[in-house]
């Protein structure tokens, strides 16, 4: 993993100076500002578990917010070197969880190395921009007039491959994150509109003959966002107890703590998938407002630094990155507001975990590293 | 500086980027707007209404179950109440996937049998949607060991979803005594429930629905005024987590404190006409082992006693009965579950002779003082009928055929009146149709005429049937209340409707409503035609030549004159005779006469009428005659011994002889055990009435 990229030889004192010069604050102001709101949520969504995991949130953090500036030290054009390597040993430890790891609810998600508990889908959402990030710069000048399908073959792979390890554990929104990351990149490089066409029957179609092969659960689920009062109190429990969270906060909310889905434990995973709704019914439409403008604010910036990237790797990774934040934040909010299906997908900064938060630093600290880089050579 | 060298300039990528970029933050900003529209839908647009679906979800409702009304004999002695007990339920929703261990758990605390077992699974199992929010019964009224059981079992996270809820449950405090009147109790069915919500809705005078495990009046008066009985539940409303635990402390605040409980009003008691004495008397005193004993105040209509058997236990129809305990009432020969008084028809027998009579004078058939020469049998054409004598009456005029039951007076009357004269007086004295007893379920018994003949019996109307119609044989079917009725309009002159609650009144004792007595009709006979029919009756009781001149009453006075009674014995077939009579003891019971016996008294000024049926005992003679006889006596007893005590005067007549003083425990009278056969039961019932 990315520890062997902390190493004090990579980088050299002189231009880590100068690379700080142009750190880019407002993107650190943006994270810390989330992050705050997110604990905040937390102490009141932990009031009725009794638990205050706020204070192991503020750790996890600590923790995400030390790797992120390590990764800063280091010019980001060393990882790309390391990108296939990386790459290639997440995919080993994917494949070592979907052999040796342990079952936590029903899905195998994790894998025990010595002391550390790891989740390597989390892993795989910035093995897979890595890779394609060095793909597409290695492929640079290739193409002028856009990528055809037969092109695309490679790209595809790399997305696909940790893609399908992923949702056979089970955790279709680990998976779905994944595949967005990496369409999103794909995307970026442009594609041809004959193959975006072709493509796009392609998994229609796909997803047509997919459908009968999904675990029962995941069918359930795309039932119920289809019709999520059908059945309240089976399948469509989450989906209508989350909306009557969120409904309930009307313009000005509840008041922090006053929560009464989130204090009686109506709200499923309320400090994780469905955090939202808790923001949501206590700060209301305003509160809700202010969290998407600092969300949107991130990933304008964030495309801002794509945009400057001083090279195509760069540009690829921070777009990586970027899509990231933008899915994980838009299928989380949807999913809780009901306008996408219910999968596990954190929002990020927002929801309780070590993992998530140290998988959504990881990536800031690599897109701030291609913000403040821009101009060195 | 990096290994990885560049394909391309650092910087051209930008030119190339830029726009790129700024279409995605276009389209990111898309997204966003999306969600913020969403976010404006539920909060702001539809917010008020989540809000409310919000609050609902932690305010749970509990039900604070009303007490049921009381049922009071006129003297306001508690007949029926409702003890306090407990029941255990199980809510599925709460117990989730482990309620099937939970059910073990219960089961093994609870012992419950296989059947109880059964049932919760099939309950639990069924439970779908909302249904798994409902608590169901596991077990319904638990021993007192057994709920400290429970309680003690009750540590946290143990046995979720299980509660033991208090629930009271009828009390009938005289078992069987009374019970058909009274009725049962038990759980609302499903379309029942529909229905009956429906009827409630469309009423609208406050009643709240029921909701499925409720209990419901079956038969009897607990049906008859079941809305008036069940009072309304009042409700606590708790807040609980989405776990359906109730939260107390500060969490309460989130209910305004004038929300949070509305107390349950009590339904109305029934103070019913019964004299409980009366009818103590008259359960331990009847002999039979199936029956009526029914009693009524002659001057209003309002019945005084009501035995009825057999009958099961309302206290176990109401509560804890495993299905084979009510298959083998259901299968029981005696139907055990019929309320004989209106839901059973017999012959009449001689007591039906009163009918003839009456339609031989009003037609003009028989002249005042005319006479009939009993040889002790009658023949028309071919046939011969044979005399309840076979030595034969002689000559008997009415007050003689009347009073010595003679049979070849009738069929000379029959013989000359007809089927049709017969059955018109017969439905103008009530015969035929309901009396309107309260109480539903009546059957109108039958009264029939040449058409209703033709009608029913292969081969149509024979003029010979009149002459069995006459006697109260045939076709001719009463029910024991048409008798009592019929014998009341005798004594009074009118033909009351019978009734049994006096009043209804509210918890605190204010009368709700009273129910006056209600006259259906003047007996519609001329004078003298009553006072012929009256002298029989005295006979029948009071001459040495009466059926039951050994039930005549003596010793009894009302200011130093002796009160006599009139009655009218019957026997009446249930088989046709063979060539030879046979004794009780060489026919099989279902096979034996039934015995009647109505009567009145004072016969001068009638105060009650009393009528008994002993079911397949044998003669009225012998087997009715005594128990009216007492209860008779009894009643006078009672109403002088009233007397002295409204003066203030301790007792101070001889003591009361069979009637002990009434027991806090109620006996048990019947049934007899299962395991015995028809025959076998008859034989004790015969040994105890000897």
């Amino acid at each position: 993993m990315a520890l062997d990229l902390l190493l004090p030889h990579a980088g050299l004192p002189s231009s880590r100076r100068r690379a700080f010069n142009h750190y880019p604050w407002h993107v650190a102001f943006l994270v810390v500002a989330v992050a705050a709101l997110g604990v905040w949520n937390l102490a009141s969504a932990s009031r009725s578990a009794h638990a205050q995991i706020w204070i192991s949130q503020v750790s996890w953090m600590g923790a995400g917010a030390t790797l992120a500036l390590a990764i800063g030290f280091v010019d980001y054009r060393r990882f790309m070197r390391g990108a296939y390597v990386f790459y290639a040993l997440v995919l080993l430890l994917l494949v070592a969880v979907m052999l040796k790891g342990r079952v936590v609810m029903g899905a195998r998600r994790w894998l025990t190395i010595g002391p550390v508990n790891l989740q390597p889908s989390e892993l795989a959402k910035i093995a897979v921009t890595l890779a394609l990030a060095r793909w597409f710069h290695m492929d640079a000048g290739k193409r002028k007039d856009g990528y055809g399908i037969a092109s695309l073959i490679v790209p595809v792979c790399i997305t696909l491959a940790p893609a399908l390890l992923i949702l056979k554990q089970p955790d279709l929104g680990t998976a779905l994150i994944v595949l967005a990351v990496g369409a999103t990149m794909i995307l970026f490089a442009r594609v041809r509109w004959k193959a975006l066409v072709v493509v796009g029957t392609v998994v229609a179609v796909g997803a047509f003959f997919a459908y009968p092969h999904l675990k029962p659960y995941q069918k359930k689920r795309v039932e119920t966002f289809l019709d999520p009062e059908g059945d309240v109190l089976g399948a469509g429990y989450h989906a209508t107890q989350s909306m009557i969270a969120v409904g309930s906060g009307q313009g000005r909310g509840k008041g922090w703590g006053q929560g009464t889905q989130t204090l009686l434990s109506f709200l499923p995973e309320q400090h994780t998938d469905f955090i939202f709704s808790v923001w949501a019914e206590e700060h209301g439409f305003l509160g809700c407002v202010l969290l998407l403008a600092l969300y949107y604010a991130l990933v304008a910036s964030a495309l801002g630094i794509a945009g400057n990237a001083r090279d195509r790797f760069g540009h690829f990774l921070a777009v990586g990155v970027t899509g990231m934040l933008f899915w994980h934040a838009f299928i989380n909010m949807g999913m809780v507001t009901g306008i996408v299906p219910v999968v596990g997908v954190t929002l990020p900064l927002m929801s309780y975990g070590g993992s998530s938060v140290i998988a959504v630093l990881m990536g800031i600290g690599l897109l701030t590293n291609v913000g403040m880089r821009r101009f060195v050579n | 500086m990096v290994g990885v060298s560049p394909p391309a300039a650092p910087g051209t990528g930008q030119k190339e980027f830029r726009p790129r970029t700024s279409w995605v933050t276009a389209a990111a900003a898309l997204a966003f707007l999306v969600l913020v529209g969403r976010l404006y839908q539920l909060q702001i647009l539809r917010g008020e209404e989540y809000k409310e679906r919000a609050d609902e979800n932690f305010v749970k409702e509990l039900r604070v179950p009303a007490d049921r009304g009381f049922m009071l004999d006129r003297n306001r002695r508690l007949l029926v109440d409702s003890r306090p007990s407990y029941d255990v339920t199980l809510t599925p929703y709460f117990c989730g996937k482990q309620c099937d261990d939970i059910l073990l758990q219960l089961s093994t605390l609870l012992s419950l049998s296989q059947e109880e077992m059964d049932r919760a699974r099939d309950r639990l199992h069924a439970a779908r949607g909302l249904e798994r929010f409902r608590p169901f019964t596991v077990k319904v009224d638990i021993a007192r060991e057994e709920l400290d059981i429970i309680e003690a079992n009750r540590v946290p996270g143990a046995l979720s979803g299980a509660d033991v809820i208090p629930a009271p449950h009828r009390n009938y405090r005289y078992g069987t005594w009374g019970s058909h009147l009274f009725g049962y109790m038990n759980e609302v069915g499903a379309d029942e429930l529909k229905k009956t919500n429906e009827e409630i809705e469309k009423r609208d005078d406050g009643q709240l629905p029921y909701q499925l495990g409720d209990y419901i009046g079956r038969r009897g008066l607990e049906r008859r005024w079941e809305s008036r009985l069940r009072g309304i539940d009042g409700r606590r409303r708790v807040v609980v987590d989405a776990k359906g635990n109730a939260k107390g402390g500060e969490l309460e605040d989130l209910i305004p404190e004038d929300q949070r409980y509305e107390p349950s009003r009590p339904g109305q008691n029934l103070v019913l006409s019964l004299d409980w004495r009366l009818q103590e008397f008259a359960e331990k005193f009847f002999p039979g082992t199936a029956g009526s004993v029914l009693a009524m105040d002659a001057k209003t209509g309002f019945l005084l006693a009501l035995v009825d058997r057999p009958s099961p236990d309302p206290n176990k129809l109401s509560g804890r009965i495993t299905r084979a305990e009510l298959q083998a009432i259901r299968n029981d020969p005696l139907r055990p579950e019929l309320f004989r008084a209106i839901q059973e028809h017999y012959h009449p027998g001689s007591t039906f002779k009163v009918v003839t009579s009456i339609a031989a004078l009003e037609e003009g058939v028989l002249k005042p003082g005319g006479t009939v020469f009993c040889p002790g049998h009658y023949t028309v054409g071919r046939h011969r009928w044979r005399c309840d004598k076979d030595s034969g009456h002689g000559t008997v005029d009415l007050e003689h055929a009347l009073g010595a039951s003679c049979d070849v007076f009738y069929y000379s009357l029959g013989d000359r009146l007809g089927t049709d004269r017969i059955a018109k007086w017969g439905a103008l004295l009530g015969l035929g149709k309901p009396t309107g007893f309260d109480v539903g379920g009546e059957i109108s018994g039958v009264m029939p005429d040449e058409a209703w003949h033709d009608k029913r019996i292969p081969g149509g109307y024979q003029h010979g049937m009149s002459l069995n119609v006459a006697i109260g044989q045939g076709d001719v079917n009463v029910t024991p209340m048409q008798q009592l009725v019929l014998y009341g309009a005798l004594a009074s002159g009118i033909v009351w409707r019978p009734q049994v609650v006096q009043r209804i009144e509210d918890p605190t004792g204010g009368a709700v409503q009273e129910f006056p007595p209600i006259e259906r009709e003047r007996l519609p006979i001329k004078k003298e035609t009553r006072d012929q029919v009256l002298a029989g009756l005295r006979a029948a009781v009071n001459q040495p030549f009466g059926t039951a001149y050994w039930q005549r009453l003596k010793d009894i006075f009302i200011d130093g004159v002796p009160i006599t009674m009139a009655g009218k014995t019957g026997t009446a077939q249930v088989v046709k005779l063979g060539a030879k009579r046979l004794k009780a003891a060489q026919v099989s019971y279902f096979e034996r006469d039934h015995a009647w016996f109505a009567a009145f008294a004072p016969a001068e000024d009638p105060e009650i009428v009393v009528l008994v049926l002993n079911e397949h005992s044998g003669f009225g003679s012998s087997n009715a005659a005594p128990t009216a006889s007492a209860v008779v006596k009894r009643y006078f007893e009672l109403k002088r011994q009233d007397a002295l005590e409204r003066a203030g005067l301790p007792e101070a007549g001889p003591p009361l002889p069979p009637a002990d003083a009434p027991k806090a425990a109620p006996p048990t009278p019947t049934p007899p055990p299962l395991d015995k056969t028809p025959v076998q039961r008859a034989a004790d019932g015969e040994k105890r009435g000897a």
